[in-house]
């Protein structure tokens, strides 16, 4: 019995071996778990017009894509965000476009916050809704984990300090802020605008918020309108060549629009 | 005199005692019953609709949002055959060190027993960046289904060696001695009468191992992967039911309705494999009491 376990496993690996010489180029892209379902989905279209070429995805988080990519770790990184100063070294190609909005639970009678208020309540300093025109209740704060870069684009966009920011509640990815905030009448938090939009659409108990008037939708963030948004970019420690290349333009042409809109994101105008 | 009443079991007081302790007991036990079935019936509720044929054979579509788990499910199953196939022998091996051949208060078996309780209380997260550091990394396997199996196995085999050790330490002494005194060799004694007898725990052990093993999904994103292709070979990144779950209901808006019938899948291949080994464990039983 135990030997034929032991028959097994080795064969196994012989037969993997075997396979993995004979596989065809294999490109790896890890970072942002925004980004990795949707650069999956565009891998196995990619995959389909091109039989010889295998696209691996894994996740971590955009500071992981950004390293693994420089690295050289893998082939190609995925970051929710623009390239830093810092990182100007590497290359990177926006894919999608992504919004992101303050969402609040549909019950709260709040229909707009300004942009004071909005950083008052994050920095603590308005702690009851009764401050901003809605019904008393102490407000939950819900903030995005560190690494994560709606959290960085957040704070960019309202010039805070991550440890300024008194929160009651640590999110890690899109579905659970708006899961939390779902669930809980008193709490804010920010999240993607088109998983929101469907979410809301999907009668989840959220809402989102417009900025400086603008409403939070679609339409806005591809027009450009809209100030909170990010591009969804694909990064590579050089001039991308060969495959990769052809893998970089495929995700940016028309032929991925559909799958881009799919995953609630907006496509790039070329 | 006013000791001995409290002992006194006629007195009314002592019988509503009894009572009470009693009817905690029950209530304890209804909670932690009550815990599953809402569960359970939570995830037939929501996801019992969407699990057949076609959902357990066709690949995912639209990042997990509709088609089926088929890959998943081969990963999975692939890496726990990795997982179990590299622990047990490795888990059996030291647990008859630590029961056979080193004395339990000895110095060498203190150690790897300290070690071995420690190891067991090292968050799976950890147990994941270590896997990924040293299989996928430093050993160049990459994000694969034999880094994540391999990963796996150090995460159960504490649980797997310390059951099996305290299977093995319940065989009566007598039995060894008598083997002993019959001239079985050491190595005969062991494969003829220790393994046997301790096959339940062993059984019980990596029937605990695999439960942990399949729910596991922080261990397994940074070894195993992402990846929801079907898998072709051991070396081929696979995404676990567990972390397919948690992208669906964390990252994938829309997929809940398909996270809640994984998880129904999950929780089905769970019973499937304990029924497994409680049968196992029931034959190797009544074949070790009928053959002595």
């Amino acid at each position: 019995m135990l030997r034929l376990l032991a028959l097994t496993v080795c064969g196994g690996f012989l037969f993997g071996m075997s396979l993995t010489a004979n596989a065809a180029e294999k490109i790896v892209i890890t970072g942002s778990s925004t980004v990795a379902p949707l650069v999956a989905e565009i891998g196995k279209r990619f995959e389909e017009q091109n039989p010889d070429v295998r696209i691996d995805v894994q996740t971590g988080g955009s500071s992981r894509g950004i390293n693994d990519a420089r690295s050289g770790l893998a082939n190609i990184g995925m970051a929710s965000r623009s390239l830093k100063d810092e990182e100007k070294d590497l290359k990177g190609t926006a894919i999608a476009r992504d919004g992101i909005g303050i969402i609040l639970n549909a019950a709260n009678m709040v229909r707009s916050l300004t942009d004071q208020q909005i950083v008052d309540i994050f920095l603590g300093k308005i702690t009851d809704w009764s401050a901003v025109g809605g019904k008393a209740g102490p407000i939950t704060v819900v903030n995005k984990a560190d690494g994560r870069s709606t959290l960085e684009l957040f704070l960019n966009h309202f010039k805070l300090k991550a440890s300024d920011i008194k929160a009651q509640v640590i999110i890690g990815d899109n579905q659970q802020g708006i899961k939390t905030v779902a669930g809980n009448p008193n709490a804010i938090g920010y999240v993607s605008v088109g998983t929101a939009e469907f979410e809301a659409g999907q009668g989840t108990s959220v809402k989102l918020l417009s900025m400086n008037g603008i409403p939070a939708t679609v339409e806005n963030i591809q027009n450009g309108s809209f100030p909170l948004a990010r591009p969804l970019t694909l990064v590579t420690k050089d001039e991308p060549s060969g495959v990769v290349r052809a893998f970089i333009d495929f995700a940016q042409s028309a032929a991925v629009h559909d799958l881009v809109k799919e995953q609630f994101f907006v496509p790039v105008l070329p | 005199m006013r000791e001995s009443r409290a002992f006194d079991l006629s007195s009314p007081r002592a019988a509503w005692r009894d009572l009470s302790l009693q009817a905690a007991a029950w209530f304890a036990a209804a909670i932690v019953a009550g815990m599953f079935l809402w569960l359970l019936f939570d995830l037939l509720w929501h996801g019992a609709a969407r699990v057949d044929w076609t959902f357990l054979t066709t690949t995912p579509k639209s990042s997990g949002r509709s088609g089926g788990i088929a890959p998943i499910l081969a990963s999975t199953l692939l890496i726990l055959f990795v997982a179990i196939a590299v622990a047990a022998p490795l888990g059996l091996a030291t647990a008859v060190l630590l029961s056979e051949y080193t004395r339990r208060e000895g110095r060498l078996g203190q150690m790897i027993g300290l070690s071995l309780d420690v190891l067991a209380g090292v968050p799976s997260i950890v147990v994941g960046l270590f896997g990924n550091a040293f299989f996928c990394v430093w050993l160049g396997l990459g994000f694969s289904i034999l880094a994540g199996g391999l990963t796996l196995a150090c995460m159960i085999l504490p649980i797997l060696i310390r059951t099996t050790e305290s299977g093995l330490r319940q065989v009566p002494d007598e039995w060894r001695l008598s083997a002993e005194a019959l001239g079985m060799s050491r190595a005969t004694i062991l494969i003829h009468v220790l393994i046997p007898v301790a096959a339940p725990a062993l059984i019980a052990g990596l029937m605990l191992g695999i439960g942990r093993a399949m729910a596991e999904t922080a261990a397994l994103v940074f070894t195993s992967g992402y990846v929801d292709r079907m898998p072709a070979s051991f070396l081929d990144s696979g995404r676990a039911i567990s972390v397919h779950i948690y992208d669906l209901t964390m990252n994938v808006a829309g997929g809940d309705k398909n996270a809640y019938a994984s998880a129904l899948v999950l929780i089905a291949l769970l019973i499937i494999i304990n029924g497994i080994a409680v049968a196992l464990a029931d034959r190797a039983l009544t074949r070790r009491v009928s053959a002595a």
